[in-house]
């Protein structure tokens, strides 16, 4: 094969595998096609979309109607801490990053996978950023929009002053995103039925938030909420001990957690014989 | 391009003019303060102030609140309304209709000394200053300071009071030498309260958006009393009082539309200390929830009421829906009407 200068184009050299970088791009590419166009991606992005669709009601509904004791600050503060950090967006990484390597195992398609020349955490680290550029996509223009929506309610002053806010929030949906989804493409790793596990964590486990002293420090959800600057009113224990970590560690915490769920993820990934059930 | 890349890409764009349209709200906001909430006019107040209130007087006019309580009940000299009235046709200022924002400024001293006022609005400028010259006649005089015209109220004595314009749109009230200071430092360009370096972080601290706000620092909590009788009567020995761990600075922010929301944060020493003061506070409000037999709604207003601490921080955040403030209120006992015709 020739290009159109003449010069005989190089054929790769099959001998050797594909360089890390190329590979990765090349299953994300193909990882991306399949998230984002699937049923999951369509019912994620309806659960995603939700805050949007609230908020144009919000504005479009007459408060004669339906009063309301919420402002639009207020409602805006709610959707980002307990819709979106706090549950929508560990489950969305729940659904999709078990799925990583599960969806393949199920399929039966991760031979295939697994016999191209191209190394193993690549595949790993493409379909990670699929699934990262896939939940980003459903969730960050929802939160743009639903933070315009909101925030303007009251008119366009002081609209400045909270664009700070908007930026941090999305930063923490990014960390967010990032942590959840390297836990669960660990879990997904490592068990071949990780969703009920994944449920527990994120019900069961994650709770240990709401307790006083150290054992907060133990789950994810504290180092992102600590992050926020909003911090809507609460009943209960998640009221009476809501504790807020120094920045600063949060960002540290969450970065290890973050390299060290993918990095023994790809270790594992890595090394590990799949063996599928005939 | 394939359907997947087609969907990214568009979400990439609505970020991508979402993120536009924030940064040039954040650039081009006609609202934006030159410190936290406070205006530029602000900054020229004096930078002795222990602490510094503000209100956005339009939002407090257009909330529920005002329109329920603010209203003269029958039967007072002066209801509101006709006082707003005879203000404005004595000065042309009209308080709910011209008045954005109120500036307090608290400093040291007693009496007239300890505070200063800007009021920013829409004023007629001659009507208000005929309005000054003509209404305690013998008792003000006016001055030139500065190319300012300063009017003075029993010049002279103790406590001078003193009205200026610093222009059109901003109006100083307060004593002597703290108007004086104010159009010093806004007509040579001296810092004012930018130079209080704790005042001014406290100030960048206050919520965007706020109805109204106050910051004070040490030397303002430093002369509040620290000891409040316990109501639950305390352990033996403690003479039934509580004594407030002390705290460096008050940071105070609200609004009344469509609840009445309230958040202090104060910092303390340390982080033993906020956890001390916080455990006081929900001390309290597990007191007041327990007063609910007789009053249930007690225990609504002290679920209302959230504390969290942040290392040395104490936030206490309360959101109280007009019913319950209705409701808190003491019924006034019925007055028997005039006896209607036998039937």
């Amino acid at each position: 094969m020739t290009d159109g200068t003449g010069s005989a184009a190089r054929g790769r050299d099959t001998a050797r595998p594909l360089s890390l970088a190329v590979a990765a791009r090349g299953v994300f590419d193909l990882a991306l096609q399949g998230m984002v166009w699937s049923r999951r991606s369509l019912l994620m992005a309806i659960l995603l979309g939700l805050p949007a669709a609230v908020s144009i009601l919000y504005r479009v509904v007459p408060k004669a109607w339906v009063p309301s004791r919420l402002g639009g600050p207020d409602l805006y503060a709610l959707i980002a801490v307990f819709y979106y950090v706090r549950n929508f967006l560990p489950l969305a990484a729940l659904f999709y990053a078990t799925a990583l390597i599960a969806d393949e195992v199920e399929g039966r398609t991760l031979p295939y996978l697994l016999t191209r020349p191209i190394p193993r955490s690549a595949i790993l680290l493409g379909k990670f950023a699929a699934y990262l550029t896939t939940t980003l996509t459903l969730t960050l223009p929802a939160t743009v929009v639903t933070f315009f929506l909101l925030l303007t309610a009251r008119g366009f002053a002081g609209l400045g002053a909270s664009v700070p806010d908007l930026f941090r929030d999305m930063g923490v949906m990014v960390l967010a995103l990032l942590a959840y989804g390297a836990l669960f493409t660990l879990l997904g790793v490592l068990l071949r039925r990780p969703v009920i596990p994944g449920l527990l964590f994120l019900f069961a486990w994650e709770l240990i938030a709401n307790l006083p002293g150290y054992l907060p420090r133990f789950t994810i959800t504290v180092w992102l909420r600590s992050l926020m600057t909003h911090h809507p009113a609460e009943e209960g224990l998640a009221g009476l001990f809501a504790q807020t970590l120094p920045a600063g560690m949060c960002l540290g915490v969450l970065a290890a957690l973050i390299a060290g769920f993918l990095g023994l993820s790809l270790w594992i990934f890595s090394t590990r014989e799949y063996v599928l059930e005939q | 391009m394939s359907p997947s890349r087609r969907v990214v890409f568009i979400s990439m764009i609505v970020v991508a003019v979402g993120t536009a349209a924030a940064l040039g709200a954040l650039y081009l906001d006609p609202a934006r303060a030159a410190v936290g909430p406070l205006p530029p006019e602000g900054l020229a107040l004096p930078g002795d102030a222990r602490f510094v209130m503000g209100m956005d007087v339009r939002r407090v006019t257009a909330s529920p609140l005002y329109k329920r309580y603010a209203k003269g009940s029958p039967g007072q000299a002066f209801s509101r309304d006709s006082a707003f009235h005879a203000i404005e046709e004595k000065t042309g200022v009209n308080p709910e209709r011209d008045v954005d924002q109120l500036l307090l400024v608290g400093r040291g001293g007693s009496g007239v000394d300890a505070g200063l006022a800007l009021v920013l609005g829409s004023f007629d400028r001659g009507k208000l200053s005929r309005a000054i010259e003509t209404e305690k006649k013998g008792k003000v005089s006016w001055k030139d300071y500065q190319g300012t015209t300063v009017y003075l109220f029993d010049e002279g004595a103790k406590g001078t009071g003193a009205v200026a314009f610093l222009d059109d749109h901003s109006l100083l009230v307060g004593s002597q030498s703290a108007v004086e200071t104010t159009v010093s430092n806004r007509t040579q360009g001296t810092a004012g309260l930018r130079q209080n370096t704790a005042l001014v972080a406290l100030l960048e601290r206050v919520r965007p958006g706020s109805t109204f706000w106050m910051v004070g620092d040490q030397s303002l909590l430093a002369n509040l009393p620290r000891a409040f009788p316990n109501p639950a009567g305390g352990p033996a020995g403690s003479g039934g009082s509580l004594t407030l761990p002390s705290l460096k600075s008050l940071i105070v922010t609200g609004d009344l539309d469509p609840v009445v929301a309230v958040a202090i944060t104060g910092e303390t020493p340390d982080e033993a200390a906020a956890k001390s003061l916080a455990d006081m506070v929900r001390g309290l409000l597990g007191f007041l929830a327990l007063q609910a037999n007789q009053k249930p709604e007690l225990r609504e207003f002290a679920q209302a009421i959230s504390v969290t601490t942040e290392a040395s921080r104490v936030q206490v955040n309360a959101r109280f829906p007009y019913a319950l403030l209705d409701a808190l209120q003491t019924k006034a006992p019925a007055t028997a009407g005039p006896a209607g015709p036998a039937k």
